[in-house]
Protein backbone atom coordinates (compact mmCIF):
# COMPACT_ATOMS: atom_id res chain seq x y z
CA UNK A 1 0.00 0.00 0.00
CA UNK A 2 1.03 3.96 -0.39
CA UNK A 3 2.15 5.31 2.15
CA UNK A 4 1.30 8.64 3.13
CA UNK A 5 3.64 10.78 5.35
CA UNK A 6 4.19 14.26 6.06
CA UNK A 7 7.99 15.18 6.58
CA UNK A 8 10.93 17.63 4.41
CA UNK A 9 12.50 16.65 1.10
CA UNK A 10 15.74 15.95 3.84
CA UNK A 11 14.10 14.21 5.69
CA UNK A 12 12.45 11.88 2.92
CA UNK A 13 15.81 11.68 1.42
CA UNK A 14 17.33 9.94 4.54
CA UNK A 15 14.17 7.67 4.33
CA UNK A 16 14.82 6.68 1.39
CA UNK A 17 18.30 5.65 1.42
CA UNK A 18 17.65 3.50 4.50
CA UNK A 19 14.03 2.01 2.80
CA UNK A 20 16.61 1.46 -0.46
CA UNK A 21 19.24 -0.54 2.00
CA UNK A 22 22.03 2.13 2.55
CA UNK A 23 23.91 0.97 5.34
CA UNK A 24 26.71 3.89 5.15
CA UNK A 25 26.62 7.62 5.64
CA UNK A 26 29.61 9.43 5.60
CA UNK A 27 29.44 13.48 5.65
CA UNK A 28 30.13 16.38 7.09
CA UNK A 29 26.83 18.66 8.08
CA UNK A 30 26.07 21.46 5.92
CA UNK A 31 23.16 23.81 5.56
CA UNK A 32 20.57 23.52 4.30
CA UNK A 33 21.18 19.73 3.70
CA UNK A 34 22.16 18.67 7.40
CA UNK A 35 18.83 17.43 8.51
CA UNK A 36 19.55 14.78 5.92
CA UNK A 37 22.74 13.47 7.90
CA UNK A 38 20.49 14.15 11.27
CA UNK A 39 18.00 12.01 10.00
CA UNK A 40 20.13 9.27 8.73
CA UNK A 41 22.14 8.78 11.80
CA UNK A 42 19.00 8.27 13.57
CA UNK A 43 17.94 5.61 11.18
CA UNK A 44 20.88 3.38 10.10
CA UNK A 45 21.69 2.37 13.64
CA UNK A 46 18.55 1.15 14.00
CA UNK A 47 18.92 -1.17 11.10
CA UNK A 48 22.49 -1.99 11.86
CA UNK A 49 23.81 0.49 9.67
CA UNK A 50 26.38 3.57 10.32
CA UNK A 51 26.85 6.98 10.15
CA UNK A 52 29.72 8.85 10.61
CA UNK A 53 31.01 12.21 10.61
CA UNK A 54 34.17 12.64 9.45
CA UNK A 55 36.23 15.88 9.74
CA UNK A 56 35.17 17.60 6.62
CA UNK A 57 33.46 17.24 3.26
CA UNK A 58 36.20 15.49 1.55
CA UNK A 59 36.57 13.05 4.67
CA UNK A 60 32.66 11.85 4.18
CA UNK A 61 32.93 11.64 0.81
CA UNK A 62 36.03 9.03 1.30
CA UNK A 63 34.66 6.84 4.12
CA UNK A 64 31.36 6.45 1.82
CA UNK A 65 33.67 5.12 -0.70
CA UNK A 66 35.40 2.80 1.23
CA UNK A 67 32.11 1.73 2.56
CA UNK A 68 30.95 1.30 -1.02
CA UNK A 69 33.75 -1.13 -1.94
CA UNK A 70 33.43 -3.26 1.00
CA UNK A 71 29.81 -4.05 -0.71
CA UNK A 72 27.71 -2.26 0.66
CA UNK A 73 25.16 0.63 -0.63
CA UNK A 74 26.83 4.14 0.67
CA UNK A 75 25.75 7.74 0.53
CA UNK A 76 27.02 11.08 1.71
CA UNK A 77 25.16 14.38 1.38
CA UNK A 78 26.06 17.79 1.38
CA UNK A 79 25.68 21.64 -0.32
CA UNK A 80 27.33 23.33 -3.26
CA UNK A 81 30.72 24.30 -1.07
CA UNK A 82 30.74 20.26 0.06
CA UNK A 83 30.38 19.05 -3.67
CA UNK A 84 33.62 21.58 -4.59
CA UNK A 85 35.31 19.62 -1.76
CA UNK A 86 33.98 16.35 -2.68
CA UNK A 87 34.89 16.99 -6.21
CA UNK A 88 38.12 15.25 -6.08
CA UNK A 89 36.96 12.21 -5.00
CA UNK A 90 33.75 11.89 -7.11
CA UNK A 91 36.17 12.00 -9.95
CA UNK A 92 38.18 8.62 -8.52
CA UNK A 93 34.99 7.40 -8.26
CA UNK A 94 33.99 7.94 -11.49
CA UNK A 95 37.31 6.33 -12.65
CA UNK A 96 37.58 3.83 -9.69
CA UNK A 97 33.23 2.54 -10.71
CA UNK A 98 32.51 2.80 -7.23
CA UNK A 99 28.69 3.31 -7.15
CA UNK A 100 27.88 6.24 -4.33
CA UNK A 101 24.89 8.20 -4.07
CA UNK A 102 25.71 12.12 -3.11
CA UNK A 103 22.51 14.22 -2.38
CA UNK A 104 23.40 17.82 -3.03
CA UNK A 105 20.86 20.23 -1.36
CA UNK A 106 21.69 23.30 -3.67
CA UNK A 107 22.19 27.16 -1.52
CA UNK A 108 23.14 30.28 -3.03
CA UNK A 109 26.79 30.26 -4.48
CA UNK A 110 29.25 30.31 -5.96
CA UNK A 111 31.76 30.34 -2.45
CA UNK A 112 30.00 29.88 0.01
CA UNK A 113 27.33 32.18 -1.32
CA UNK A 114 24.19 32.35 0.34
CA UNK A 115 23.65 29.34 2.80
CA UNK A 116 20.18 29.39 3.75
CA UNK A 117 18.87 30.32 0.53
CA UNK A 118 17.70 28.48 -2.49
CA UNK A 119 19.36 28.13 -5.65
CA UNK A 120 19.73 25.93 -8.62
CA UNK A 121 23.43 26.69 -9.00
CA UNK A 122 25.12 23.27 -9.14
CA UNK A 123 23.33 21.94 -12.06
CA UNK A 124 26.60 22.59 -14.08
CA UNK A 125 29.08 21.62 -11.61
CA UNK A 126 26.82 18.25 -11.53
CA UNK A 127 27.39 17.52 -15.07
CA UNK A 128 31.02 17.19 -14.55
CA UNK A 129 32.16 18.00 -10.85
CA UNK A 130 35.94 16.80 -11.02
CA UNK A 131 38.53 17.44 -14.00
CA UNK A 132 38.79 14.59 -16.80
CA UNK A 133 36.42 12.84 -19.53
CA UNK A 134 33.14 11.25 -17.66
CA UNK A 135 29.79 10.72 -17.95
CA UNK A 136 28.11 11.89 -14.59
CA UNK A 137 24.44 11.12 -13.94
CA UNK A 138 22.47 13.60 -12.01
CA UNK A 139 18.66 13.36 -10.52
CA UNK A 140 16.60 16.62 -9.66
CA UNK A 141 13.51 16.32 -7.58
CA UNK A 142 10.55 18.46 -8.02
CA UNK A 143 8.62 17.79 -5.40
CA UNK A 144 8.51 15.94 -2.13
CA UNK A 145 7.35 12.34 -3.23
CA UNK A 146 10.30 12.35 -5.71
CA UNK A 147 12.89 13.72 -3.21
CA UNK A 148 12.13 9.87 -1.74
CA UNK A 149 12.15 8.02 -4.89
CA UNK A 150 14.44 9.50 -7.12
CA UNK A 151 16.82 8.99 -3.65
CA UNK A 152 15.82 5.40 -4.17
CA UNK A 153 16.31 5.76 -8.08
CA UNK A 154 19.59 7.03 -7.60
CA UNK A 155 20.88 3.71 -5.53
CA UNK A 156 19.49 1.43 -8.03
CA UNK A 157 21.21 3.38 -10.70
CA UNK A 158 24.47 3.82 -8.40
CA UNK A 159 24.62 -0.02 -8.49
CA UNK A 160 23.68 -0.44 -12.21
CA UNK A 161 26.18 2.04 -13.47
CA UNK A 162 28.83 1.46 -10.76
CA UNK A 163 29.40 5.42 -10.62
CA UNK A 164 28.75 8.23 -8.39
CA UNK A 165 24.81 9.46 -8.94
CA UNK A 166 23.95 12.83 -7.88
CA UNK A 167 20.44 13.57 -6.41
CA UNK A 168 19.88 17.08 -6.74
CA UNK A 169 17.52 18.91 -3.89
CA UNK A 170 17.63 22.67 -3.27
CA UNK A 171 16.99 24.71 0.10
CA UNK A 172 13.17 25.27 -1.11
CA UNK A 173 12.31 21.24 -1.31
CA UNK A 174 15.21 20.29 0.80
CA UNK A 175 13.57 21.91 3.62
CA UNK A 176 9.65 22.50 2.99
CA UNK A 177 7.13 20.59 4.92
CA UNK A 178 3.92 18.95 3.83
CA UNK A 179 2.14 15.53 2.15
CA UNK A 180 4.53 12.93 0.52
CA UNK A 181 2.76 9.61 -0.96
CA UNK A 182 5.50 7.17 -1.06
CA UNK A 183 5.80 4.07 -2.65
CA UNK A 184 4.42 0.62 -0.35
CA UNK A 185 7.80 -0.62 0.79
CA UNK A 186 7.94 -3.59 0.06
CA UNK A 187 7.69 -2.48 -3.61
CA UNK A 188 11.09 -0.45 -2.92
CA UNK A 189 12.50 -3.57 -1.01
CA UNK A 190 11.51 -5.71 -4.12
CA UNK A 191 12.57 -2.93 -6.66
CA UNK A 192 16.52 -3.50 -5.27
CA UNK A 193 18.52 -4.47 -7.88
CA UNK A 194 21.90 -5.05 -6.28
CA UNK A 195 25.66 -4.62 -8.47
CA UNK A 196 26.93 -7.09 -9.94
CA UNK A 197 29.00 -9.98 -8.78
CA UNK A 198 31.23 -12.52 -10.15
CA UNK A 199 31.21 -15.74 -8.43
CA UNK A 200 33.37 -18.07 -10.85
CA UNK A 201 37.07 -18.95 -10.31
CA UNK A 202 39.39 -16.28 -8.41
CA UNK A 203 41.59 -16.92 -11.12
CA UNK A 204 39.28 -15.87 -13.56
CA UNK A 205 37.96 -12.66 -12.13
CA UNK A 206 38.48 -9.43 -14.07
CA UNK A 207 36.82 -6.52 -12.71
CA UNK A 208 37.77 -4.07 -15.33
CA UNK A 209 37.90 -6.36 -18.37
CA UNK A 210 34.09 -6.15 -19.49
CA UNK A 211 31.83 -5.48 -22.14
CA UNK A 212 32.72 -1.81 -23.90
CA UNK A 213 29.35 -0.75 -23.33
CA UNK A 214 29.74 -2.02 -19.27
CA UNK A 215 30.13 -0.96 -15.81
CA UNK A 216 33.45 -2.85 -14.26
CA UNK A 217 32.40 -5.74 -11.93
CA UNK A 218 33.62 -5.26 -8.80
CA UNK A 219 33.25 -7.42 -5.72
CA UNK A 220 33.21 -6.63 -2.29
CA UNK A 221 37.12 -6.33 -0.94
CA UNK A 222 37.90 -8.92 1.31
CA UNK A 223 35.97 -11.42 -0.06
CA UNK A 224 38.86 -13.63 -1.67
CA UNK A 225 38.88 -11.66 -4.83
CA UNK A 226 41.44 -9.40 -5.25
CA UNK A 227 42.50 -6.81 -7.10
CA UNK A 228 43.75 -3.06 -7.89
CA UNK A 229 41.79 -0.25 -6.74
CA UNK A 230 43.37 3.78 -8.65
CA UNK A 231 42.11 6.91 -10.27
CA UNK A 232 45.43 5.86 -12.46
CA UNK A 233 44.32 4.19 -15.69
CA UNK A 234 44.14 0.61 -15.07
CA UNK A 235 44.14 -2.61 -16.95
CA UNK A 236 41.59 -5.41 -16.30
CA UNK A 237 42.59 -6.12 -12.73
CA UNK A 238 42.72 -2.41 -12.04
CA UNK A 239 46.81 -2.24 -11.99
CA UNK A 240 47.69 0.84 -13.33
CA UNK A 241 49.07 1.57 -17.18
CA UNK A 242 49.76 3.53 -19.92
CA UNK A 243 49.34 0.68 -22.89
CA UNK A 244 47.64 2.93 -25.68
CA UNK A 245 44.91 1.11 -26.57
CA UNK A 246 43.91 0.23 -22.79
CA UNK A 247 43.58 3.59 -21.85
CA UNK A 248 41.59 4.74 -24.84
CA UNK A 249 38.95 1.70 -24.25
CA UNK A 250 38.75 2.73 -20.34
CA UNK A 251 37.58 6.29 -21.21
CA UNK A 252 35.48 5.04 -23.75
CA UNK A 253 33.69 2.44 -22.10
CA UNK A 254 33.22 4.93 -19.36
CA UNK A 255 30.71 7.08 -21.74
CA UNK A 256 29.36 4.02 -23.86
CA UNK A 257 28.35 2.26 -20.11
CA UNK A 258 25.81 5.35 -19.80
CA UNK A 259 25.30 6.83 -23.23
CA UNK A 260 24.14 3.74 -25.06
CA UNK A 261 21.60 2.87 -22.01
CA UNK A 262 19.86 6.14 -21.90
CA UNK A 263 16.73 4.39 -22.22
CA UNK A 264 17.14 2.77 -18.62
CA UNK A 265 17.75 6.76 -17.31
CA UNK A 266 15.83 8.90 -19.07
CA UNK A 267 12.70 10.34 -16.84
CA UNK A 268 10.61 13.37 -17.40
CA UNK A 269 7.50 14.87 -16.36
CA UNK A 270 5.02 16.65 -19.29
CA UNK A 271 2.64 18.88 -17.66
CA UNK A 272 -0.63 20.09 -19.58
CA UNK A 273 1.93 20.26 -23.12
CA UNK A 274 -0.65 18.06 -25.30
CA UNK A 275 -2.73 21.24 -26.33
CA UNK A 276 -0.22 24.34 -25.33
CA UNK A 277 0.73 26.74 -27.45
CA UNK A 278 3.82 27.82 -24.71
CA UNK A 279 6.69 25.43 -23.59
CA UNK A 280 7.50 26.14 -20.06
CA UNK A 281 10.70 23.69 -18.66
CA UNK A 282 12.19 23.77 -15.46
CA UNK A 283 13.23 21.35 -12.95
CA UNK A 284 13.45 20.99 -9.38
CA UNK A 285 11.65 23.77 -6.99
CA UNK A 286 10.93 26.11 -9.43
CA UNK A 287 8.75 23.83 -11.60
CA UNK A 288 6.28 24.44 -8.50
CA UNK A 289 5.97 27.60 -9.50
CA UNK A 290 5.59 26.98 -13.02
CA UNK A 291 2.89 24.61 -11.80
CA UNK A 292 1.17 27.15 -10.63
CA UNK A 293 1.68 29.53 -13.15
CA UNK A 294 0.51 27.26 -15.91
CA UNK A 295 -2.44 26.72 -13.74
CA UNK A 296 -2.80 30.69 -13.67
CA UNK A 297 -2.63 31.43 -17.71
CA UNK A 298 -4.48 29.06 -18.50
CA UNK A 299 -7.48 30.25 -16.20
CA UNK A 300 -6.87 33.50 -18.30
CA UNK A 301 -6.87 31.45 -21.63
CA UNK A 302 -3.38 31.52 -22.24
CA UNK A 303 -2.27 27.71 -22.94
CA UNK A 304 1.17 26.98 -21.49
CA UNK A 305 2.48 23.51 -20.72
CA UNK A 306 6.09 22.18 -19.41
CA UNK A 307 8.56 19.79 -19.94
CA UNK A 308 10.73 19.06 -16.42
CA UNK A 309 13.76 16.58 -16.78
CA UNK A 310 14.12 14.88 -13.83
CA UNK A 311 17.02 12.80 -14.75
CA UNK A 312 19.33 15.92 -15.93
CA UNK A 313 22.32 14.31 -16.60
CA UNK A 314 22.53 12.98 -19.04
CA UNK A 315 19.58 15.11 -20.68
CA UNK A 316 16.98 14.26 -22.46
CA UNK A 317 18.44 15.31 -25.95
CA UNK A 318 15.85 13.85 -28.36
CA UNK A 319 13.43 14.76 -26.86
CA UNK A 320 14.15 18.47 -26.00
CA UNK A 321 14.63 18.44 -30.21
CA UNK A 322 11.66 17.12 -30.73
CA UNK A 323 9.77 19.66 -28.41
CA UNK A 324 11.97 22.18 -29.73
CA UNK A 325 10.49 21.51 -33.77
CA UNK A 326 6.71 20.92 -32.12
CA UNK A 327 7.46 24.44 -29.90
CA UNK A 328 7.84 28.19 -31.57
CA UNK A 329 7.69 29.86 -27.91
CA UNK A 330 9.91 28.24 -25.69
CA UNK A 331 10.95 29.49 -22.04
CA UNK A 332 13.67 28.14 -19.79
CA UNK A 333 13.08 29.13 -16.24
CA UNK A 334 16.01 27.97 -13.60
CA UNK A 335 17.21 29.47 -10.43
CA UNK A 336 20.79 30.47 -11.62
CA UNK A 337 22.31 32.51 -14.75
CA UNK A 338 21.03 29.81 -17.60
CA UNK A 339 23.03 26.70 -16.74
CA UNK A 340 20.40 24.37 -18.17
CA UNK A 341 19.47 26.52 -20.81
CA UNK A 342 22.92 25.91 -22.75
CA UNK A 343 22.28 22.23 -23.27
CA UNK A 344 18.31 22.87 -24.00
CA UNK A 345 19.88 25.28 -27.03
CA UNK A 346 22.47 22.63 -27.91
CA UNK A 347 19.64 19.72 -27.85
CA UNK A 348 17.32 22.03 -29.93
CA UNK A 349 20.01 23.06 -32.56
CA UNK A 350 17.95 26.80 -31.49
CA UNK A 351 19.46 29.88 -30.15
CA UNK A 352 16.04 31.36 -29.49
CA UNK A 353 14.89 30.42 -26.31
CA UNK A 354 13.60 32.55 -23.68
CA UNK A 355 15.09 32.58 -20.48
CA UNK A 356 13.75 33.55 -16.87
CA UNK A 357 16.62 33.49 -14.50
CA UNK A 358 17.35 34.63 -10.57
CA UNK A 359 20.13 34.21 -8.44
CA UNK A 360 19.43 36.46 -5.56
CA UNK A 361 18.64 33.39 -3.49
CA UNK A 362 14.52 34.09 -3.69
CA UNK A 363 12.46 31.61 -5.21
CA UNK A 364 10.71 32.29 -8.13
CA UNK A 365 7.08 33.59 -7.36
CA UNK A 366 4.02 32.36 -9.92
CA UNK A 367 3.48 36.08 -11.01
CA UNK A 368 7.29 36.17 -12.50
CA UNK A 369 6.67 33.64 -14.54
CA UNK A 370 3.45 34.90 -15.78
CA UNK A 371 4.52 38.15 -16.08
CA UNK A 372 7.74 36.98 -18.57
CA UNK A 373 5.47 34.61 -20.14
CA UNK A 374 3.10 38.02 -21.25
CA UNK A 375 6.14 40.07 -21.73
CA UNK A 376 8.29 38.07 -24.08
CA UNK A 377 5.42 35.85 -26.08
CA UNK B 1 -12.70 25.29 1.33
CA UNK B 2 -10.58 28.54 -0.23
CA UNK B 3 -6.88 28.54 0.28
CA UNK B 4 -6.17 29.62 3.79
CA UNK B 5 -2.82 31.38 3.80
CA UNK B 6 -1.07 32.51 6.96
CA UNK B 7 2.79 33.93 7.95
CA UNK B 8 4.57 33.60 11.08
CA UNK B 9 7.38 36.05 11.62
CA UNK B 10 9.90 36.19 14.52
CA UNK B 11 13.53 35.70 15.44
CA UNK B 12 15.61 32.58 14.69
CA UNK B 13 15.49 30.53 17.79
CA UNK B 14 12.34 31.93 18.96
CA UNK B 15 10.27 28.20 17.69
CA UNK B 16 7.73 29.62 15.52
CA UNK B 17 8.39 26.64 12.95
CA UNK B 18 6.57 24.38 15.59
CA UNK B 19 3.20 26.15 14.82
CA UNK B 20 3.05 25.99 11.21
CA UNK B 21 4.24 22.00 11.21
CA UNK B 22 1.14 21.52 13.29
CA UNK B 23 -1.17 23.41 10.96
CA UNK B 24 0.03 21.78 7.90
CA UNK B 25 0.15 17.91 9.75
CA UNK B 26 -3.43 18.54 10.84
CA UNK B 27 -4.86 19.22 7.61
CA UNK B 28 -3.24 17.08 6.29
CA UNK B 29 -4.54 14.32 8.52
CA UNK B 30 -8.23 15.64 7.48
CA UNK B 31 -7.27 14.51 4.17
CA UNK B 32 -6.34 17.50 2.59
CA UNK B 33 -3.02 19.63 1.81
CA UNK B 34 -0.94 21.41 4.12
CA UNK B 35 2.94 22.71 3.18
CA UNK B 36 4.80 24.73 5.45
CA UNK B 37 7.88 26.78 4.30
CA UNK B 38 10.58 28.64 6.48
CA UNK B 39 12.85 31.19 5.80
CA UNK B 40 15.40 32.57 7.44
CA UNK B 41 19.18 33.90 7.57
CA UNK B 42 22.26 32.40 8.09
CA UNK B 43 22.44 34.10 11.71
CA UNK B 44 22.15 31.18 14.27
CA UNK B 45 19.64 33.34 16.41
CA UNK B 46 18.61 36.65 16.02
CA UNK B 47 18.14 36.98 12.18
CA UNK B 48 14.32 37.34 11.04
CA UNK B 49 12.29 33.91 10.16
CA UNK B 50 9.48 33.82 8.54
CA UNK B 51 6.88 30.84 8.36
CA UNK B 52 4.84 30.71 5.22
CA UNK B 53 1.52 28.14 5.80
CA UNK B 54 -1.30 27.19 3.28
CA UNK B 55 -3.97 24.87 3.71
CA UNK B 56 -6.16 23.90 1.15
CA UNK B 57 -8.46 20.89 0.19
CA UNK B 58 -7.03 21.04 -3.55
CA UNK B 59 -3.20 20.39 -3.95
CA UNK B 60 -1.07 22.96 -3.55
CA UNK B 61 1.96 23.02 -6.08
CA UNK B 62 3.88 26.79 -4.72
CA UNK B 63 4.87 26.35 -1.29
CA UNK B 64 5.30 29.88 -0.62
CA UNK B 65 3.20 32.47 0.20
CA UNK B 66 2.17 34.90 -2.31
CA UNK B 67 2.85 38.61 -0.79
CA UNK B 68 -0.24 40.14 -1.43
CA UNK B 69 -2.38 37.08 -0.96
CA UNK B 70 -1.74 36.90 3.15
CA UNK B 71 -4.99 37.08 5.55
CA UNK B 72 -3.43 36.43 8.59
CA UNK B 73 0.10 37.01 10.23
CA UNK B 74 1.54 36.59 13.59
CA UNK B 75 5.03 38.52 14.74
CA UNK B 76 6.96 38.55 17.85
CA UNK B 77 9.83 40.31 16.36
CA UNK B 78 9.86 44.08 15.34
CA UNK B 79 12.90 43.87 12.52
CA UNK B 80 10.35 40.34 10.80
CA UNK B 81 7.34 42.64 10.98
CA UNK B 82 8.71 45.52 9.49
CA UNK B 83 10.37 43.08 6.35
CA UNK B 84 7.42 40.92 6.19
CA UNK B 85 4.25 43.01 6.60
CA UNK B 86 3.44 44.22 3.28
CA UNK B 87 2.66 40.71 2.39
CA UNK B 88 -0.70 41.09 4.15
CA UNK B 89 -3.69 42.02 2.20
CA UNK B 90 -5.08 45.16 2.69
CA UNK B 91 -7.59 45.19 5.89
CA UNK B 92 -5.92 41.54 7.13
CA UNK B 93 -5.16 40.98 10.39
CA UNK B 94 -2.03 41.09 12.23
CA UNK B 95 -1.68 39.90 15.47
CA UNK B 96 1.55 41.48 17.44
CA UNK B 97 2.99 40.61 21.30
CA UNK B 98 3.00 44.32 21.62
CA UNK B 99 5.71 44.26 23.95
CA UNK B 100 8.01 43.33 20.64
CA UNK B 101 6.30 44.94 17.65
CA UNK B 102 5.65 48.58 17.29
CA UNK B 103 3.49 49.32 14.39
CA UNK B 104 3.04 52.59 13.20
CA UNK B 105 0.11 54.69 13.06
CA UNK B 106 -0.41 53.98 9.27
CA UNK B 107 -0.05 50.51 9.92
CA UNK B 108 -2.44 50.38 12.28
CA UNK B 109 -5.31 52.07 9.39
CA UNK B 110 -3.71 49.82 6.69
CA UNK B 111 -4.56 46.18 8.82
CA UNK B 112 -6.64 45.04 11.38
CA UNK B 113 -3.31 45.25 14.17
CA UNK B 114 -4.24 43.27 17.38
CA UNK B 115 -2.36 43.28 20.12
CA UNK B 116 -1.42 39.98 22.67
CA UNK B 117 1.38 39.65 24.84
CA UNK B 118 2.28 36.11 23.63
CA UNK B 119 5.71 35.83 25.00
CA UNK B 120 4.45 37.55 28.36
CA UNK B 121 1.49 34.78 28.52
CA UNK B 122 4.13 31.65 27.36
CA UNK B 123 6.61 32.90 29.91
CA UNK B 124 4.47 34.19 32.66
CA UNK B 125 1.17 32.63 32.64
CA UNK B 126 1.55 29.04 31.54
CA UNK B 127 5.22 29.07 32.66
CA UNK B 128 7.88 28.18 30.08
CA UNK B 129 8.43 30.27 26.98
CA UNK B 130 8.81 27.55 24.55
CA UNK B 131 4.89 27.45 24.75
CA UNK B 132 4.71 30.31 23.06
CA UNK B 133 4.46 28.66 19.71
CA UNK B 134 1.21 26.72 21.05
CA UNK B 135 -0.37 29.83 22.10
CA UNK B 136 0.61 31.45 18.73
CA UNK B 137 -1.25 28.35 17.19
CA UNK B 138 -4.07 28.67 19.20
CA UNK B 139 -4.45 32.61 18.63
CA UNK B 140 -3.81 31.75 14.64
CA UNK B 141 -6.49 29.21 14.55
CA UNK B 142 -9.40 31.28 16.82
CA UNK B 143 -9.13 34.06 14.17
CA UNK B 144 -9.23 31.71 10.78
CA UNK B 145 -11.20 28.57 11.91
CA UNK B 146 -8.61 26.68 9.92
CA UNK B 147 -8.88 23.57 11.89
CA UNK B 148 -11.47 21.96 14.11
CA UNK B 149 -9.93 22.44 17.54
CA UNK B 150 -9.99 18.75 18.41
CA UNK B 151 -7.47 18.08 15.33
CA UNK B 152 -5.38 20.70 15.70
CA UNK B 153 -4.89 20.09 19.95
CA UNK B 154 -4.79 16.24 18.95
CA UNK B 155 -2.07 16.83 15.96
CA UNK B 156 -0.46 19.31 18.64
CA UNK B 157 -0.23 16.90 21.18
CA UNK B 158 1.57 14.18 19.00
CA UNK B 159 4.36 16.96 18.43
CA UNK B 160 5.16 17.82 21.69
CA UNK B 161 7.13 15.53 24.64
CA UNK B 162 4.10 14.09 26.82
CA UNK B 163 5.80 15.46 30.24
CA UNK B 164 5.00 19.34 28.74
CA UNK B 165 1.60 18.17 27.18
CA UNK B 166 -0.34 19.60 30.39
CA UNK B 167 1.69 22.81 30.18
CA UNK B 168 0.84 23.15 26.11
CA UNK B 169 -2.88 22.42 26.84
CA UNK B 170 -3.01 25.39 28.76
CA UNK B 171 -1.07 27.15 26.61
CA UNK B 172 -3.94 26.55 23.64
CA UNK B 173 -6.66 27.44 26.04
CA UNK B 174 -4.87 30.62 27.35
CA UNK B 175 -3.87 31.76 23.87
CA UNK B 176 -7.50 30.99 22.30
CA UNK B 177 -8.84 33.01 25.76
CA UNK B 178 -6.97 35.89 24.78
CA UNK B 179 -7.57 35.65 20.84
CA UNK B 180 -11.64 35.51 21.78
CA UNK B 181 -11.16 38.50 24.09
CA UNK B 182 -9.21 40.39 20.91
CA UNK B 183 -12.16 39.43 18.61
CA UNK B 184 -15.03 40.40 21.17
CA UNK B 185 -12.95 44.23 21.40
CA UNK B 186 -12.83 44.50 17.74
CA UNK B 187 -16.63 43.59 17.21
Amino acid sequence: MAREVISSGNDLAAMAAVDAGCMFFGGYPITPSSEVMHTISDLLPKVGGTCIQMEDEIGGICAAIGAAMSGVRSMTATSGPGMSLKAENLGLAQMAEVPLVVVDVMRGGPSTGLPTRVSQGDVAQAKNPSHGDYKSITLCAGDLTECYTETVRAFNLADRFMQPVIVLLDETIGHMHGKAVLPDLEEVKAGIKPRKTFDGPVEEYRPYGVAQDEPAVLNPMFKGYRYHFTGLHHDAMGFPTEEIETCRKLIDRLFRKVDEHRDELEYNEEYKLDDADILLIGYGSASLAIKEAINRLRDEGIKAGMFRPITLWPSPEERLFELGQKFDKVLSVELNQGQYLEEIQRAMGRKDIQKLTKTNGRPFSPQDIIDKVKEVF
Amino acid sequence: MSRIVMRFTGVGGQGVLLAGEIFAAAKIKMGGYGVKTATYTSQVRGGPTVVDIQLDDEEIWYPYAIDGQIDFMLSVADKSYQLFKDGVTEGGIIVIDPNLVYPTDEDRKKWRIVEIPIITIAKEEVGNVITQSVVALAIANTFTNAIPEDVLIETMLSKVPKKVHEANLKAYELGKKYALEALEKMK
